[in-house]
């Protein structure tokens, strides 16, 4: 009798599993592809590894404003390949390592819900007090006729690729998309990104979005907004333009990335009473289901698809599930978009605020005013803008546009986690000199 | 401070409508007091300038005290600053006794404690020098707090649990806080911190007048078993004497205006002279029989609700208990209303029939043991005749205290007040000339 078995060894499940195990529980954490999940293998890590890889090749192009002389820069796909895949065997072996060492059994296998209290797994039925479905998520893939065709690639078969293409198409104008777009324009693919909404980033700050789509296009990307794709015909992409014209354009691969659907198929979700939907398994605050002893973390449930907010669920459901009481609350999470240049933020957008009626006051400041960001920013520009309630000033959102704002934005997430008003927020120290320095200044120029 | 009436001693200085400095006109509102009946305007005497202000809101003012001085702008008002009447509380005891077998073993007859020697014992409560840094640091205020050291005394240890084991408050939810928001909910913040969204929304304290309705009414729930009664009497007799009263007073008849409720009133008088155990009042475990009936009325004005008594109410005829009623009432609307008229009921009438209330349970006002509600009048099937009719019945909602009346007397009471009821056109007295039968 285990008292947790975790489905799922994505950032959700292994965090979880390794958590109560360090609790001193008995923990199986079964997996049926690979530890760490889509994030590690296939998501956040790989991706980021890219990233990276298409900056040293910008900057290493660049490297003369910085007074370096560099010979003939190429960029080589199959050695970034194998870079990312050296990254993430690293990691994942790391992960499995930590694991080991909490204790936790790494079960190898397709998981389903036996029971309401216990999971088989390769023909095997083990019992266990609570179950954790942490199964994740996979690329959506949206009705449109040619869909399947073999032009067009998801997020992991975009990982995978050997030469760049010259032309790419990306479906989405969402963190995946843009992310993918911002490599590819970087290495020297001509492309356009289609996206149904007016703006691209859905989610984000307007101001910040629209600053990031000024910078993509300034790289090379095009944008298509407010369209929908109708059809896709081998290497072409037919969609209809906000004006109600069809058109279409060519290109040689053509990128899905208009979202991710939960992983809901044969688990036996059905049979073991689990309340779930299109978007996912229903939980509480605390990770319950709707059956007693059954868990749900992370994509799978559908609530806030990010690797950090998964980790977060399934932290909450484990304390929850051994007596403590904790409960996930969604309003300090912060949300990163890699692309060159990264956009952070965390807390209500100023559209939220609006829309919810909330009376803020705002300070924006150009990250310049960090001596920092001049220095590791040649040319670069970027955007710092604080939002905080207009009697008490409490820090209500921060979103910015700029490298390495990613690094800093957990401290807007602590001042939002803990409701720091603007008062207490101008106590703290920033050090000098450091990109982070632009939320100081903004924090300082919000009006008393 | 005036005398609003014998039984009054002091009166609680409610606000203040004039602030010193401000001049005043002769029959202008000061000052609002409230006695704990009711509350009045306090109006200026003269002309003048208000010069001094000797009370804050909320003090209790004992009667004949000058609270303000009205005068000339540069008139020296000070002298006539009540003198500080009541002398500062006498110091209590020590905390800490000696043990009574101490007491024997010293063979002397138990003493009354001598007063505190030269060092007292720390009071209870007394903070540590090292609590005290410790509160300051934190910004905490303890509130009461009971300490570990010798005679109470809090020590760093004892202030430091308090201030871990108290909510803690994002500053935000601080700022809240400071400005009158209550923590209703836990902290739904990491490790339990109390955010914004915990807060409810600030409370208002009830008014002096509401306040002591709220006491009134939890001690007569808390002190009395009360139940209640519910009949309903035929209403025919009171529609038809309302009825002819309207048609002789619209024919110039000198007739007061008795309207159904004071029919009521006298029904409830007149049984009560019949049968006086209900004209009782209970109080500290023994029974006092009043010999005249008194009786108030629930009279909701907009200072709330207050209850007007008419005195010697059984010596009244109808026309003059229902002249009484209305006068009574108008001065409760107004405000002019003697807290003396407010107390000394010993039965109280509520009539909630105008609202369309079938029956209800009203609250005893002790030391009195019988209150009556009056309901609307409703159709009722009577069977008549061997058939069914539908007669206008008057609901009757009675109750009483169980400690002193049990139920049986109560129903005779009721049943009593009934038969009054449907036959109130002989018990009333009055007389109508045949000719206004039209």
């Amino acid at each position: 009798m285990y008292d947790l078995i975790v489905i799922g060894a994505g950032p959700g499940g292994y965090e979880a599993a390794a958590h109560a195990a360090r609790m001193g529980k008995k923990v199986a954490l079964a997996e049926k592809q690979y530890v760490g999940g889509t994030c590690l293998n296939v998501g956040c890590i790989p991706t980021k590894a890219f990233l990276k890889s298409s900056k040293v090749f910008t900057e290493c192009k660049n490297a003369a404003a910085y007074g370096v002389s560099t010979g003939d820069v190429r960029f080589d796909l199959p050695a970034v390949v194998a870079r990312k895949n050296k990254v993430v065997g690293t990691l994942t072996r790391g992960v499995e390592s930590m694991l080991k060492r909490a204790g936790v059994e790494i079960i190898r296998g397709h998981a389903r819900l036996a029971s309401r209290s216990a999971v088989s797994i390769g023909g095997e039925t083990l019992e266990a007090r609570n179950i954790l479905i942490a199964s994740g998520s996979r690329p959506a893939v949206p009705p449109i006729p040619g869909i399947d065709s073999e032009t067009v690639l998801d997020s992991t078969a975009a990982l995978n690729l050997t030469s760049v293409p010259d032309r790419l198409a990306i479906i989405g104008g969402g963190y995946i998309g843009l992310e993918f777009a911002s490599f590819f324009a970087a290495v020297g693919a001509r492309v356009t990104v289609l996206e149904m909404l007016p703006q691209i980033a859905a989610g984000t700050d307007q101001d910040i979005a629209n600053r990031l789509q000024q910078a993509l296009r300034k790289s090379g990307v095009e944008f298509k907004t407010s369209c929908r794709v109708t059809r896709i015909e081998g290497d072409a992409v037919r969609f209809v333009s906000q004006d109600g014209s069809e058109t279409s354009l060519t290109a040689d691969r053509i990128l899905n990335s208009t979202g991710r659907a939960p992983v809901l198929a044969d688990l036996s979700l059905e049979e073991a009473g689990v309340d779930f939907d299109s978007k996912g398994i229903r939980t509480s605050d605390q990770g319950k289901t709707n059956v007693p002893g059954v868990w749900a973390c992370g994509d799978v449930t559908g609530r806030r698809l990010l690797a950090h907010a998964a980790t977060r669920e399934g932290i909450v459901a484990v304390n929850n599930m051994f007596g403590g009481k904790d409960r996930i609350r969604y309003d300090a999470i912060p949300a990163v978009i890699y692309t060159h240049p990264e956009v952070a933020g965390v807390g209500k957008t100023e559209e939220e605020l609006r829309a919810q009626g909330i009376e803020y006051r705002k300070a924006v400041v150009p990250m310049a005013v960090a001596g920092r960001f001049l220095v590791e920013n040649e040319g670069g520009s970027g955007t710092l803008k604080v939002l905080a309630g207009a009697r008490h000033g409490e820090i209500l959102g921060v979103h910015a546009i700029g490298d390495s704002s990613s690094e800093f934005i957990v401290a807007a997430a602590a001042m939002v986690e803990f409701e720091m008003c603007a008062a207490e927020a101008r106590q703290l120290v920033f050090p000098h000199p450091t990109v982070s320095e632009a939320l100081r200044e903004a924090i300082l120029e919000l009006k008393q | 401070m005036p005398k609003l009436g014998n039984t009054v001693e002091e009166c609680l200085l409610a606000k203040w409508r004039k602030q010193p400095g401000e001049a005043v006109a002769a029959g202008e509102v000061i000052a609002e007091i409230e006695t704990d009946k009711a509350s009045f305007d306090l109006t200026a005497p003269v002309a003048g300038t208000l010069l001094a202000a000797f009370f804050n809101e909320g003090a209790l003012v004992p009667v004949y005290t000058n609270i303000c001085v009205i005068g000339e702008a540069g008139e020296n008002a000070e002298v006539f600053r009540p003198s500080p009447g009541v002398p500062p509380p006498a110091p209590e005891p020590p905390a800490v006794l000696p043990a009574a077998s101490e007491v024997a073993a010293a063979g002397a007859a138990p003493a009354p404690p001598a007063a505190p020697v030269s060092p007292p014992p720390p009071a209870k409560g007394t903070l540590s020098p090292r609590a005290r840094r410790f509160a300051e640091r934190h910004g905490f205020s303890p509130g009461t707090l009971s300490g570990s050291g010798p005679g109470g005394r809090v020590l760093e240890r004892d202030i430091r649990a308090a201030y871990y084991s108290s909510p803690r408050l994002s500053s935000l939810a601080a700022r809240y806080v400071e400005s009158g928001y209550e923590i209703q909910a836990e902290g739904s913040g990491a490790g339990g911190l109390v955010l914004a969204r915990d807060l409810g929304e600030p409370g208002v304290a009830l008014s002096g007048v509401r306040a002591r309705i709220a006491r009134r009414m939890r001690e007569s729930l808390a002190s009395t078993a009360q139940y209640t009664l519910n009949a309903s009497a035929d209403a025919t007799g009171l529609l038809a004497l309302r009825g002819k009263i309207k048609a002789a007073r619209a024919n110039g008849a000198a007739i007061a205006d008795v309207n159904i409720g004071d029919m009521i009133m006298f029904c409830a008088i007149r049984t009560l002279v019949e049968m006086p155990w209900l004209n009782v009042e209970f109080s500290g475990g023994k029974l006092y029989q009043r010999s005249s009936v008194h009786i108030g009325f629930a009279c909701d004005t907009p200072r709330g609700l207050l209850v007007p008594v008419v005195r010697a109410s059984e010596k009244l005829t109808i026309e003059e208990l229902a002249g009484r009623i209305r006068a009574l009432t108008q001065q409760a609307l107004d405000g002019s209303i003697s807290p003396d008229d407010l107390a000394g009921g010993t039965f109280t009438v509520s009539n909630l029939g105008s609202f369309g209330i079938e029956s209800f349970t009203p609250i005893l006002n002790p030391p009195q043991v019988a209150v009556l509600g009056v309901d609307a009048i409703q159709l009722k099937p009577v069977r008549r005749n061997g058939g069914v009719e539908f007669v206008d019945h008057l609901g009757l909602s009675l109750t009483l205290d169980h400690q002193v009346i049990d139920g049986a007397p109560g129903a005779r009471f009721l049943q009593a007040l009934r038969n009054h009821v449907e036959n109130i056109e002989s018990l009333s007295g009055l007389r109508f000339q045949e000719t206004l039968h039209v």
